[in-house]
């Protein structure tokens, strides 16, 4: 019977009582151990489909493990054929596994994502001469495409504006952090990065964007999401072609 | 100038799954023995999000924005601080809440419609209830013809 595979921690840590696994009704989640590690996994439904609860539950099964200790997670979908495969795996993979958990160990995950804002136009058109001279000559000549030239560079000006204050938070929170990852561009952001945080200094993560947030809020809208399993922070290169 | 009293109350953003989604998805190991399902609808939420945010729609309501600040009233009252900083932050917060509501909106929406997809007896998820709430309120407060754009911005994302 197939598997789903939430991650990979050390043996002996168990389930936390009243956890629940993907799939409806919830799966009861296990964790079958080989030598010192062990894989955190449940049933696998029929038909898996990243379903809002699912991707949730997915999420709370790791973050219950990662809080317990260390946790590798895996990406949303994994499935084995069966636990003797998993078991296999960890088998082969000892090594390198056993040395990404210590680095993860007592640690989480505190993603930045900052988008631009409106707020900052009136700035923007007074500071930046290319947009000034474009709302000019929209005004002047009032049209299809001078408003398409003006609207672009004013996107392109507040992305700017709210990339260098992104930056500022950044850099306090990379003092913070043991490790930093940058993430990938998402849609109309101007930043996402990683933060690899010591569980005592989620807090202080938090305080920072508290802090800064307001300050910088006619600049740029700043998303601290965590603690969050270290997604990306495993130290384990993805296989080619994934 | 129309000033809005009613402050939009942001939800606790701790990990909201949207803010999530790329780590979930993306990131995390990967253990080249085992299938991966594939996540049609993700990708094709993906390639959607980016398209609304970067379209011509954007760059003709910024153009707007832009040519209705008052900039020349702004720059006489350069010599006092206070009020200038007062006035241009008004006219701006006002603009950008509406277009953050409107962006959010629709990528809120292609989100929830790909979570959704193919699931529908599914009951919609905590999370996306507290999001709408702050939303739905701040528009019924909504101020004389405030209201009236806001309405329409909320129409689309439906």
């Amino acid at each position: 019977m197939s598997v789903y595979v939430y991650g990979v921690t050390r043996a002996g840590l168990a389930a936390p009582p009243g956890i629940r696994g993907i799939g409806d009704p919830p799966a009861r989640v296990r964790t079958p151990a080989y030598g010192g590690l062990a894989a955190v996994v449940s049933a696998a439904p029929d038909k898996l489909r990243p379903r809002r609860r699912d991707l949730r539950a997915h999420q709370d099964v790791q973050l219950a493990f990662a809080g317990r200790g260390a946790l590798l997670p895996t990406r949303f979908g994994a499935v084995a054929a069966d636990e003797e495969a998993v078991l296999a795996r960890l088998r082969e993979g000892a090594g390198s596994y056993a040395a990404a958990l210590d680095r993860v160990e007592g640690r989480f995950e505190m993603n930045l994502k900052a988008a631009p804002v409106e707020d900052g136009i009136a700035a923007l058109v007074r500071t930046d001469p290319h947009v000034a001279r474009l709302r000019q000559e929209s005004r002047r000549r009032p049209g299809y495409d001078t408003s398409v030239r003006l609207g672009e560079a004013v996107m392109a000006g507040l992305r700017r504006r709210a990339l260098a204050a992104a930056r500022e938070v950044a850099d306090v929170l990379t003092e913070l952090a043991d490790d930093v990852a940058p993430g990938a561009e998402v849609p109309g952001g101007v930043l996402n990065v990683s933060f690899l945080v010591a569980a005592d200094r989620v807090a202080d993560c938090r305080a920072v964007v508290d802090d800064l947030g307001p300050q910088l809020a006619d600049r740029a809208e700043l998303r601290l999401a965590g603690p969050l399993p270290c997604y990306s922070f495993c130290g384990l290169a993805a296989p080619a072609g994934v | 100038m129309t000033v809005i009293a009613d402050e939009v109350v942001c939800a606790p953003r701790t990990g909201t799954l949207y803010d999530v989604l790329d780590l979930v998805l993306d990131r995390g190991i990967v253990i080249d023995v085992f299938v991966r399902v594939s996540l049609v609808g993700i990708e094709i939420l993906k390639i959607d999000a980016r398209v609304v945010v970067a379209s011509v729609d954007t760059y003709l309501r910024f153009a707007e924005v832009c040519n209705r600040l008052d900039l020349e009233r702004d720059s006489r009252s350069r010599t006092v601080p206070e009020l200038f900083g007062g006035m241009s932050g008004s006219v701006g917060r006002a603009g950008a809440r509406k277009a953050t509501r409107s962006l959010g909106g629709k990528v809120g929406g292609k989100v929830k419609d790909a979570l959704g997809f193919g699931d529908e007896d599914e009951e919609p998820a905590e999370d996306d209830r507290d999001r709408d709430r702050p939303r739905r309120r701040a528009a019924a407060g909504g101020a004389g013809g405030r209201s009236g754009s806001r309405a329409k911005s909320r129409g689309k994302e439906g």
